[in-house]
């Protein structure tokens, strides 16, 4: 692959250089941060709000940790999932439009050192950033609840990111053929698609489907069946990098 | 490889893009160490014809060779220098960073790298300048252009159109620099700037319609052409020779001048010689000029591409 490595060099320095080093890790951050905050509120709040409405009575048990982690988790499968959707749509397709491909693939770069750079770099800010903010969602949890079990967090975590990596291979494929705005909608079909799916039993259990509801099971204490849904999660970043390698050396610049 | 070895070969060169022949089996051979210019009007497949060559884009049909390579040969890319008509830039890099990663990428460093990256930015005008290239003018941009395309000393520069957004003081530059590459580096630049074409160039090849109208070096060209047509000048009664001039088999067009002569392109130059005297004498007028005309390639391409238009 030539000039994979000079080109991931570029990759990653433009992560601190732009604003992709805000966006996701900002993100990711601040739900870290607000999870445990609100999930320890939650019942004042209900109740300022039950003390105006006569006749109206909540009642709510104490939070935990769980709900904190709780808190965490589904912000990671709903809005930093759409976040990460958006952000990626113009992954190839930004260098694509802004002319940047031309320059560089007219020099020993190859399109597939290219592609595969593209989803290495942006594979690699999600997983920092979620392990950053897994472990600023715990420390605040603690902070808050005097009590936050560290495996509770770490394996939905783990399971979201395994998810991430097939929505990012996903992207790549997309925003190898498409322009970044098609790219991000068609992403965001794909993500709903995938959702429903999963609510297919032969899907959850033998397809990467599996992974977008396995994070919820997993803080809940259930123990769903993982190793499959990982494998063929595997396999699909795979075939969709290795698409999106075919499709890139396909498309004229 | 051989200096009797073309720069660049192209061969029956097409591309179609549904019912459209942007380029339509164009031959070209750019001989080592030349300049050569690809002239041509707006939409006529010069762009098209680089981005093929570049591989950036795949041909229909047709083969095209640097350095006697393919271009699909990996090493055919550490040969070439290119720079886009329009070059896009990382925003958030520097000139300097620019040329850095570029340098990277042909696996130069150490200390050929830096002294790369100085002379560059020097010949670019850039030294010292700590902006981001985000913000700089089309003019900035396109001088860093020409510098990243020659961090890897390349054997062929391959340059799209180079001078279009340069002020008359960066086009010079520009041009200076490409005359100072001559016999070191094979230079191949598309342009419709007629006046950089005649400044720089040993050879040229004038594409329309997708076709290789012509092809040769600029003297040449010139002296082909200027050999068809004939100046000529008498006392009175202009118009009416003229009309007698457009009816002769040999004549294939009368265009008045302003200094009150008017210029014929001949098809037959012998037969011209001697009907042209003879028509002059049949109206009683007296021939006070009759030469072989001097033109400019901007007569040429006027005339081999602009005919349509007239």
């Amino acid at each position: 692959m030539r000039g994979f490595t000079q080109f991931l060099r570029k990759e990653l320095t433009e992560t601190f250089r732009t604003w992709r080093i805000w966006v996701l890790p900002g993100l990711l951050l601040f739900f870290a941060l607000t999870s445990p905050v609100i999930a320890k509120m939650t019942p004042q709040l209900l109740e300022s709000v039950a003390s105006g409405q006569e006749g109206l009575q909540i009642t709510i048990p104490e939070p935990t940790y769980l709900d904190s982690y709780s808190q965490w988790v589904k912000n990671l499968q709903q809005l930093v999932a759409i976040a990460l959707l958006l952000t990626t749509g113009g992954i190839i397709a930004g260098e694509r439009s802004s002319g940047t491909a031309v320059l560089v693939l007219t020099k020993p770069v190859s399109r597939s050192a290219f592609v595969i750079a593209k989803y290495l770099s942006h594979a690699l800010l999600v997983i920092v950033s979620t392990l950053v903010g897994a472990f600023a969602c715990w420390g605040t949890t603690y902070a808050v609840f005097g009590e936050a079990p560290v495996s509770r967090i770490v394996e939905p975590t783990a399971a979201w990111l395994a998810f991430a990596l097939v929505l990012i291979a996903v992207m790549t494929a997309f925003s190898a053929g498409m322009k970044s705005l098609a790219a991000g909608g068609a992403g965001i079909g794909a993500f709903f698609a995938i959702s429903i799916l999963s609510l297919w039993g032969p899907a959850l259990r033998y397809s990467p489907a599996g992974l977008a509801g396995a994070p919820s099971s997993l803080l809940m204490g259930e123990n769903p069946a993982l190793v499959w849904p990982l494998l063929t999660g595997a396999l699909a970043v795979i075939a969709l990098v290795g698409a999106a390698v075919l499709i890139f050396r396909r498309i004229e610049l | 490889m051989t200096s009797a070895t073309p720069a660049i070969e192209v061969s029956g060169l097409t591309k179609v893009y549904g019912d459209v022949r942007a380029v339509d089996g164009i031959d070209l051979d750019v001989p080592t160490g030349s300049v050569f210019g690809f002239l041509g009007p707006n939409g006529a497949g010069k762009t098209t014809t680089l981005r093929i060559i570049t591989g950036l884009a795949h041909a229909s049909a047709g083969e095209v060779r640097i350095l006697g390579r393919s271009i699909t040969d990996p090493e055919t890319s550490r040969s070439i220098g290119f720079l886009p008509d329009v070059p896009g830039f990382y925003p958030w890099m520097t000139a300097e960073e620019f040329l850095r990663f570029s340098g990277g990428l042909f696996g130069i460093a150490g200390s050929t790298l830096e002294k790369r990256v100085k002379g560059l930015l020097d010949l670019a005008g850039l030294s010292g300048v700590k902006t981001r290239v985000g913000g700089y003018s089309r003019g900035m941009k396109q001088r860093l252009g020409v510098a990243q395309a020659l961090i890897n000393a390349p054997e062929v520069l391959l340059l799209d159109e180079p001078t279009s957004a340069l002020d008359p003081l960066g086009r010079k530059e520009v041009l200076d620099m490409l005359v100072e590459l001559r016999g070191r580096t094979t230079v191949f630049f598309s342009t419709h700037i007629l006046a950089d074409v005649e400044r720089v160039c040993d050879r040229v090849a004038i594409l329309n319609h997708g076709t290789v109208v012509t092809q040769a070096g600029v003297d040449e060209l010139r002296s082909r052409y200027s050999a068809h047509r004939l100046v000529i000048q008498v006392d009175r009664d202009q118009d009416a020779l003229a009309d007698d001039l457009r009816r002769q088999e040999w004549s294939s067009g009368v265009e008045r001048n302003s200094d009150g002569g008017m210029a014929v392109t001949v098809t037959d130059l012998e037969a011209a010689q001697h009907g042209i005297p003879a028509l002059v004498a049949a109206r009683g007028l007296a021939l006070r000029r009759l030469e072989s005309g001097e033109i400019g390639l901007e007569e040429v391409f006027v005339d081999l591409v602009g005919g349509e238009r007239r």
